[in-house]
């Protein structure tokens, strides 16, 4: 299906609906976002996006995808109030943002699988929807997940953080930690030359006008990126 | 590298192995950080003596993550932890290894595939717990909590001396991790308690496993430290946004395009 044109609704605006979202929009999509956090709709406001319920747009989008993490997202009331051929798929890690067990039980839907991972749900009326990887992650049920290049900077973190966990024991009491920020810098800084990235080196005297190291951690923690 | 044992790996077809070597080796290029890594740490081997069971999708990416870490000394075994996430090429170059061959694979023990059951599926991650002669994984690899929700579901019934009964289930998952758990109870009684205790630490891969990680730390029942990668910046500021606003239009296109 082409993407341009069509209207996309993108259920959660965290880091992974804010990418799914700039994803359908650069395919030239017309974007609407539902969130139930006021920060997260907020920004999705300022970025461009319309944000409204499920609900209200239910009827008229074609493509909808859950980010959200939670479950119970799109139900199978909701389903059915889709327009015929509607594609829906989610992207958050667990299957339970879809109601795929609610709509195998609307009396006479019938499912036919296209392709694996790719299935058509015939309401008794005849309209049609396309549930992408029965409702699991499609990025990696329906292609082959993120590309290289960003998984090098998530797996030298894990392997960052499998160094300190197996060697350093005594800083990490039972606990859950995140990765010193030295160790964050680190990884980042591992991926500059590969894109031709230039860095600023701060001077002595900007490092200690901002109260920071002149080889980092440069921000503290509270900030935010 | 020693050869595997037949029954030590389950992946969909060995003779993949030589195309998943060719897209691991275009990765490893595109994976600078991983490799700069390996390089830096390939004299001190800090990783030497851990026994890591990952459960992370069983990608060409995840493929240069865990060469990385057998790099840096660590003795790995591998499950996906998605049922339709494998990529079966990749998985195959995997246990078959850079030097290996279908016929005799020397890589490392990886179990899965794609389109697994969901049976399947926590069969992978027990096999992927289980090191032969019955220890278990010093450090957890996880991506959504899986491994460590095994380990502990299996300390909490093995303190209780039963598990509920796979009908009381809420869920087709949750009785299937009963059935499994009911069934190690008869076999060896104390099998996840003696794992848990050799555990040093899991470092966990997304937003829902770490959920589940600070709830377990709420609750007084984390068995083991953990680091949460998710909200390391390079990854959820990137992996959870770049990494999706390419792949989640990959992922439509090839579903619908016709």
């Amino acid at each position: 299906m082409l993407i341009g044109g069509k209207v996309a609704v993108v259920c959660g605006y965290g880091d992974v609906g804010k990418g799914c979202a700039e994803s359908l929009r650069g395919q030239g999509a017309r974007v609407i976002v539902t969130e139930i956090d006021p920060i997260c709709a907020l920004q999705a406001a300022m970025d461009g996006y319309q944000v409204t319920t499920l609900d209200e747009v239910v009827g008229i989008a074609d493509i909808f995808v859950t980010t959200t993490g939670n479950k119970d997202i799109i139900m199978a009331a909701d389903m059915a109030k889709m327009k015929h051929q509607a594609i829906v798929g989610n992207i958050g890690h667990f299957d339970n943002e879809i109601d795929m067990a609610g709509l195998a039980k609307i009396p006479g839907i019938v499912k036919d699988e296209v392709k694996p991972q790719v299935h058509t749900w015939t309401f008794p009326d005849g309209k049609t929807l396309i549930v992408l990887s029965e409702g699991r992650l499609l990025n990696l049920g329906n292609a082959t997940g993120h590309p290289s290049f960003v998984m090098s900077n998530s797996f030298a973190d894990q392997t960052l953080a499998q160094i300190e966990l197996f060697t350093k024991p005594e800083e990490y009491p039972v606990g859950v930690y995140t990765l010193p920020k030295h160790l964050d810098e680190k990884v980042a800084r591992l991926h500059l030359d590969a894109l031709g990235v230039k860095l600023t080196t701060l001077t002595q005297s900007q490092a200690d006008y901002i109260g920071v190291n002149v080889d980092g951690p440069y921000k503290a923690e509270q900030y935010r990126y | 590298m020693t050869s595997l044992n037949a029954g030590d790996f389950k992946v969909a077809d060995l003779s993949l192995a030589a195309f998943g070597r060719k897209e691991i080796q275009l990765a490893e290029h595109e994976m600078p950080g991983l490799m700069a890594i390996r390089k830096e740490y390939a004299a001190a081997q800090p990783l030497a003596g851990a026994r890591i069971t990952g459960s992370l999708h069983m990608t060409v990416q995840t493929a240069v993550l865990i060469e990385t870490l057998a790099a840096l000394g660590a003795d790995v075994r591998w499950c996906s932890c998605n049922i339709f996430s494998t990529q079966d090429h990749a998985a195959a170059a995997i246990a078959v290894g850079p030097n290996g061959t279908p016929e005799d694979p020397q890589g490392i023990p990886v179990f899965a595939w794609k389109g697994e059951t969901l049976e399947e599926y926590w069969w992978c991650t027990e096999q992927a717990l289980t090191w032969p002669g019955f220890s278990g994984p010093n450090m957890i690899l996880d991506d959504g909590g899986d491994a460590t929700l095994l380990v502990h579901k299996g300390v909490e019934f093995e303190k209780a001396g039963a598990a509920p009964d796979p009908s009381t289930a809420d869920s087709d998952e949750f009785r299937i991790i009963l059935e499994l758990l009911n069934r190690t109870l008869k076999e060896t009684p104390k099998k996840w308690t003696e794992v848990a205790s050799e555990i040093k630490g899991v470092t966990e891969e997304t937003t829902t496993g770490v959920h589940r990680l600070y709830e377990m730390h709420r609750d007084g029942n984390l068995l083991f430290p953990a680091i949460n990668v998710n909200d390391a910046v390079t990854k959820s500021k990137f992996d959870n946004k770049y990494g999706c606003r390419h792949s989640l239009v990959d992922g439509i296109n090839r579903a619908t395009t016709c």
